[in-house]
């Protein structure tokens, strides 16, 4: 019982091993499902939040705060979607926008850079060359946005518990290892564990009412008590305390609201 | 029957893992203790063959770049020709940065998922690690890709990560065949002929195919023909090596003079 991410960069069968995984362990798969539960309940154009995934912020972006919206959108319908365990995530930044919930396997797929042009090479009939191009730009772009976002490079291997080469080792190998590691204890989904995601999810809903209009807040929840922390130092603004009453109204699983302002967001905090 | 070759960011995990490995195994652990042997063998002094393994040469310090390039290279061919003897765990030689090509080779990082250690003190060490493995092999030793297997112990236990490694070993794609170890033949031999050279010169790459060689190095108009005379003779006197190939590069302008 537990949740799989499967980070990969793009041809590199990464998609073929999640198949294969929530096949085997009879899990739910899931990716752009999140995409789409994110599109229905914020009302957003699909492309627009396929955009925000995919891009790196650019310079306007950066001021405008659109992409971290969107991204407190994503991460909030993920939450709810995970919240019944026994799920494979192969969409994109799994193992970053579920950081923190101890009973998840955080898997990294890689291929051979020549394997990943012979498929781009054959499924668009391109040179080898302009194949190369374009993974090297799909690679960097999502280098540049996980950097932009939350200041880590998706290759650094801390952020995954297995990394996977899929050349020697092949597609069913993976399987083999991740079904392995996910039967381990480290990734039961204790009754702590259950609890930190029941969290993570109520902060996440918060985060997403509340990120349009104020972009540098962070979240944390612990057994339903919320704390929202402001880097400036005004925290009960009428602005503020209004939208909060309203999202205490509209949200299931609040029990206290706390605002504490001028003070460090906590590195839980979301 | 293959090669398994740990690297770690943590050497005592690195260590631990590998005799686990073994172990688990019934393969031959092949670790620092070499160095011993590699240092008698090629008559230098151990203490600056164990730091040559952690650091790079400066201004400020006893080992010149060209002491410092061929005490890793003895270290190689040692390693190199120890490897071919197949079923065995290899750690703490860095044998992941120049064992390249050899597909029983089987490359596993274990990151240590060390709490006690502060984010600041992880990435100085793993920096320090990455300036080390870019200048003595031109590769960066913390690139994932490099690697066939990466098992962060965070939250994965030791004894499971010692499975999941034992299991990789075992697949058809790590058998021993007759190609891949001749390409490790071919690594060794290359190695032995970079430590012969690289003892009285510097500037040296050396290639090796079925006992030819290629040596490619770089040399002024006046000293090119001594030097490609000299190569030829110390490479030829080098066990397996049936042909030396020489290429010049001037060392000022660049341009090949074949």
């Amino acid at each position: 019982m537990c949740i799989i991410t499967i980070s990969r960069g793009s041809y590199s069968m990464g998609k073929a091993v999640a198949q294969q995984v929530a096949q085997r362990l009879n899990y739910q798969l899931i990716s752009r499902e999140v995409l789409l539960d994110a599109c229905s309940r914020f009302n957003i154009s699909e492309i627009k939040l396929e955009k925000a995934i995919h891009d790196a912020p650019g310079i306007l972006e950066r001021y405008r705060h659109s992409k971290q919206s969107y991204i407190a959108y994503i991460r909030s319908s993920l939450m709810e979607r995970i919240a019944d365990d026994n799920v494979v995530y192969h969409g994109l930044a799994g193992h970053l926008l579920l950081k923190g919930i101890g009973h998840v396997l955080k898997v990294r797929i890689n291929a051979d850079m020549e394997k990943r042009i012979r498929i781009v090479m054959e499924r668009d009939q391109i040179p080898a060359d302009a194949a190369r191009q374009r993974i090297q730009e799909d690679d960097n772009q999502r280098r540049k946005w996980t950097h932009s976002l939350y200041g880590q490079d998706p290759m650094d291997a801390s952020l995954y518990d297995l990394t996977i080469c899929i050349d020697k080792l092949s597609v069913d190998h993976a399987v083999d290892f991740i079904c392995q590691a996910a039967a381990t204890d480290g990734f039961k989904s204790t009754e702590k564990n259950l609890q930190k995601a029941k969290d993570m999810a109520v902060a996440c809903r918060v985060k997403a009412a509340l990120v349009d209009e104020f972009p540098h807040i962070g979240v944390t929840c612990e057994y339903g008590n919320v704390l929202i922390y402001i880097k400036g130092r005004d925290p009960m603004n009428a602005k503020l305390s209004k939208k909060l009453a309203h999202v205490r109204e509209a949200t299931a699983g609040i029990f206290h609201v706390e605002t504490h302002a001028g003070s460090e967001l906590p590195a839980d905090a979301v | 029957m293959s090669i398994i070759i740990i690297a770690s960011d943590t050497a005592e995990i690195e260590h631990s893992i590998a005799q686990k490995v073994a172990a688990a195994m019934d393969y031959q652990l092949l670790d620092r203790r070499i160095l011993e042997d590699t240092a008698k063998k090629y008559q230098i002094d151990p203490g600056k063959l164990a730091d040559a393994m952690k650091t790079t040469p400066s201004l400020f310090k006893s080992l010149s770049s060209g002491q410092w390039r061929y005490l890793l290279a003895c270290v190689e061919a040692h390693v190199l020709d120890r490897l071919l003897a197949d079923k065995i765990v290899c750690c703490g030689l860095s044998a992941h940065l120049y064992v390249t090509g050899v597909s029983h080779a089987l490359n596993v990082r274990i990151l240590s998922g060390d709490d006690s250690q502060s984010e600041k003190e992880r990435e100085n060490r793993l920096q320090q690690r990455k300036k080390w493995s870019m200048a003595a092999y031109n590769e960066d030793e913390t690139e994932l890709s490099r690697y066939d297997l990466v098992i962060n112990l965070d939250q994965i236990d030791p004894a499971e990560a010692v499975k999941t490694i034992t299991g990789a070993a075992g697949y058809r794609k790590f058998q021993v065949m007759t190609y891949s170890m001749k390409c490790l033949s071919d690594l060794a031999l290359a190695a032995r002929v970079n430590v012969a050279l690289l003892k009285t010169m510097t500037d040296i790459s050396v290639q090796a195919r079925d006992g030819s060689v290629i040596v490619s190095t770089k040399a002024g108009n006046r000293q090119k023909r001594k030097k490609v005379e000299t190569i030829k003779e110390l490479a030829g006197k080098v066990e397996g090596v049936r042909y030396v190939e020489v290429h010049v590069k001037k060392n000022l302008l660049g341009v090949t003079t074949g």
